[in-house]
């Protein structure tokens, strides 16, 4: 009886073994189809295209994004054409300093005071012919002084804080802009704040494209407060304490860019982004029920009319994308609305890299985004779009579209290829 | 394990069964899918020539008045398949658990349920093609359609031994299951297009009812069964699409006993598939079938103190979906072993078929299965 139940046990081990063999071996691959198309499904799936003028509205708002909001400091000089000015604020300046033998001391002298400027470092192609020249101003006023017409001023001799020339080829990653010792000891002494504007001066027309709070790399104030080489330098960041008690406004203003001249108005026929001052364009749409309920849409092109901007920078082009819209549906503001956008990208938008003086049509794939858009309404999804510059407030390139008030062939169209409601499954 | 869990443990089982098969692509997997056969592994081991005198086989319900104890049988069977073409050779590895069952005498009767798989439609197509858009632009895209599931077969049965020479039994069954259909295609532009996606869920709702005889001599046994097909329904989000009957099947099976322990069988078999066809799309049609089989379980070796049944078969027999409006049929040759084990109280069958498929179309497809079965005494 033991010899039996022994063999019992090797045999029941047996099978289970091979049970598991056989289970192991049912993972299954199923993908086939070289018999087709003799054996293969009917193939139901009929695409069907169609071109709407499905664009309800379009508008280009200036002024986005709002000063403060700035990636880069975009300070520009073009003639009469474009010309920027930066702003950097230092609304806390320390009055002591960490003495070599590790007292502390009061500032009672500056040995060197300097403005770094971290710069976005222009290849090749992008170097200035000639030196370039960048001066620095005391813009310190009592004034409303984010308003161009207050700040644009100060920017006069009797205020200037210091210039320095540089040669096309020292154009690296910093630039080192001396000011006056005196005005700064003035201001810590006085415990007031210290504003300086920046000016770019260049026989050609240039950008330098500078760092900011936002981006992490902003300007700095460098002090060297005493002769004693074990002294570090002071770097004293930019701060902004106005408007008073209103940090998520003040704090922004650390540093931004200002426009005195530039295509401050966009015609009602045209519609652009990017430009002085930037600019974004809204769209919205009215794509019939029929085919964005019933129907599954397989591409979106928004399709889009360049005319040619031979303003600044022609042959420079730029990426222009299209984002979402991420401000609720209760916003109605095209300014606002506009301000509230997915980052490039999103959803699979695609982008676009186009030179402001080029024309032509223009197919922007927005497919992802129009896909959410199903069995939604607009009060739970606006069938809107922004339209944006990847180097907006950045660069001055500015592209220009035909709007919807443009004669019919060159306004803004939807093209949209879509898969009619199939009967799948049922044998045939 | 009470009847109460051993029912639930069959109900369960059939919740689960029934995953299947290679892509339409294949000659088996037209239509609503591939008839498995509803045969256990011992009876696949004889070409399926004892199915209506087999116990474990779902098909004819006197045979469970065979069973002398609570019983619970499981079954596995994966199959390996080529089908080939000009296009090149598909293979692929379907699983398939195609039959559960269990049953339990009480008093005079043995009451039976189980699950078997009718017809299996579980299958991946690949293809590519391309689509014109408009007069002037076409677009490459790759299509795939994945149709997961299948239409089961839940059987109640009940049988009982009147006289020593006759069992007779009867069944209700209950024809349910589902079809879930997913269609993509992508397209080589993905910079323009998204991919277009969309599923579909089939649910089967039908009945049949089935009763059966076993005729016992000293030399020869028989079987006879017969399913009367109800109304099935096919139906979609709540929403009745069509409209059929199942299928008729009639079976019969004559072995010859008069081998100790053995039987040479033959088995002739007819399912009216056709009635299916309304199940279908506007022109889909199913053909009825024959299914004829010869085969032979012999008490082979003892060996580890056991005895090994050996068992070997033929069957041909017409599959219910054409392939481009042709008939295809299924040569089986079959071979098998099984035996006790665990002081009697388990039995294990093991099957390997080859089967060979053809129709009047440049394809051919090829498979092997190896179907294995558990039963348990608990």
């Amino acid at each position: 009886m033991k010899g039996e139940s022994v063999l019992n046990r090797k045999f029941a081990l047996t099978m289970v073994a091979l049970l598991t063999v056989a289970i192991a071996a049912c993972s299954e691959q199923l993908d086939a189809g070289k018999s087709c198309p003799l054996l293969c499904p009917e193939q139901e799936i009929n695409l069907v295209d169609t071109v709407l003028d499905a664009v309800a509205s379009d508008t280009t708002v200036l002024g986005i994004p709002p000063i403060g909001s700035e990636t880069f400091l975009m300070l520009s000089s073009h003639g009469d054409t474009v010309q920027t000015r930066a702003i950097i604020r230092f609304d806390t300046l320390q009055g002591n300093f960490t003495a070599g033998n590790g007292a502390d001391s009061l500032i009672s002298h500056i040995d060197t005071a300097q403005i770094v400027l971290p710069i976005d470092k222009p290849d090749s192609l992008h170097r200035p012919k000639v030196p370039i020249t960048i001066e620095a101003y005391n813009v310190d006023t009592t004034a409303s002084d984010t308003a161009v017409a207050a700040l644009a001023p100060l920017f006069r001799p009797s205020r200037l804080l210091g210039a320095k020339t540089f040669a096309p080829e020292s154009l690296l990653d910093t630039l080192r802009i001396p000011i006056s010792t005196d005005s700064v000891k003035d201001r810590i002494t006085n415990g007031t704040h210290l504003r300086v504007g920046l000016r770019l001066v260049s026989a050609q027309g240039y950008d330098v494209r500078i760092g900011t709070s936002l981006n992490g790399n902003p300007g700095t104030l460098r002090l060297k407060v005493s002769t004693d080489t074990a002294v570090h330098p002071l770097v004293i960041q930019p701060l902004s304490n106005t408007p008073p008690n209103v940090p998520f406004i003040a704090g922004p203003l650390r540093d931004y860019t200002i426009v005195l001249q530039g295509n401050t108005t966009t015609p009602a026929s045209r519609l652009a982004v990017g430009g002085l001052p930037s600019r974004r364009t809204l769209f919205r749409f009215n794509i019939p029920p029929r085919i964005v309920d019933s129907t599954t849409i397989v591409r979106a092109t928004l399709i889009l009319t360049q005319l040619p901007n031979r303003g600044v920078n022609p042959r420079d082009s730029v990426w222009v994308f299209p984002v979402a819209i991420l401000a609720s549906p209760v916003v109605n503001d095209a300014g606002t609305v506009l301000r509230f956008v997915s980052g490039g990208g999103f959803l699979g938008l695609d982008s676009l890299r186009l030179a402001p003086g080029d024309s032509g049509q223009r197919a922007f794939q927005i497919v992802g985004l129009v896909r959410t858009w199903h069995n939604t309404t607009e009060e739970v999804s606006p069938n809107a779009i922004g339209m944006l510059s990847g180097s907006e407030a950045q660069l001055p390139a500015e592209i220009d579209f035909f709007s919807m008030e443009a004669p019919a062939a060159v306004r803004p169209k939807l093209r949209i290829t879509y898969v009619p409601q199939v009967n799948i499954g049922l044998p045939k | 394990m009470t009847r109460s869990i051993s029912a639930g443990l069959a109900f369960g089982l059939a919740a689960t069964l029934a995953s299947v098969a290679s892509g339409q692509a294949a000659l088996s997997t037209q239509g609503f899918g591939f008839p498995t056969g509803q045969l256990s592994s011992r009876a696949w081991g004889t070409g399926g020539s004892i199915a209506e005198i087999d116990p474990l086989s779902p098909v004819n319900p006197a045979t469970i008045s065979m069973i002398g104890t609570r019983l619970i049988n499981f079954q596995i069977e994966p199959e390996y398949r080529s089908v080939s073409s000009s296009g090149g050779i598909d293979r692929t590895t379907t699983a398939r658990y195609p039959v559960v069952f269990g049953a339990i005498p009480i008093k005079s009767w043995v009451l039976g349920l189980g699950a078997s798989t009718l017809l299996d439609r579980t299958s991946t197509t690949i293809f590519p093609s391309t689509e014109p858009i408009n007069s002037s632009e076409r677009v490459e895209t790759t299509n795939r359609e994945r149709v997961d599931g299948a239409m089961d077969d839940v059987r109640i049965a009940g049988a009982w031994i009147p006289t020593n020479w006759l069992r007779v039994g009867i069944g209700v069954h209950g024809i349910v299951g589902h079809n879930l259909i997913a269609t993509t295609q992508s397209f080589t532009d993905s910079s323009q297009f998204a991919t277009f996606t969309e599923e579909r869920l089939f649910g089967f709702t039908g009945f049949a009812a089935s009763a059966g005889v076993e005729l016992v001599s000293k030399l020869f046994m028989g079987g006879v069964s017969y399913r009367q097909g109800g109304n099935v329904q096919m139906s979609s989000n709540d929403t009745v699409i069509t409209k059929s009957k199942v299928p008729n099947h009639f079976g019969a099976s004559l072995a010859y006993t008069g081998i100790t322990n053995s039987s040479i069988a033959v088995r002739v078999a007819h399912d009216n598939w056709s009635a299916l066809g309304p199940l279908g799309g506007p022109g889909f049609t199913a053909v009825n079938g024959w299914d004829s089989s010869v085969g032979a379980d012999m008490a082979g070796p003892r060996m580890l103190g056991r005895t090994v049944f050996l068992r070997g078969g033929f069957r041909y027999r017409t599959l219910p979906f054409q392939a481009d409006s042709n008939t295809v049929t299924e040569k089986s040759f079959t071979a098998g072993f099984g035996t006790t084990f665990a002081n009697q109280r388990a039995l294990a069958d093991v099957a390997l078929i080859h089967a060979i498929r053809t129709a009047d179309v440049p394809v051919t497809e090829r498979a092997w299965t190896i179907s294995i079965g558990l039963s348990i005494r608990p």
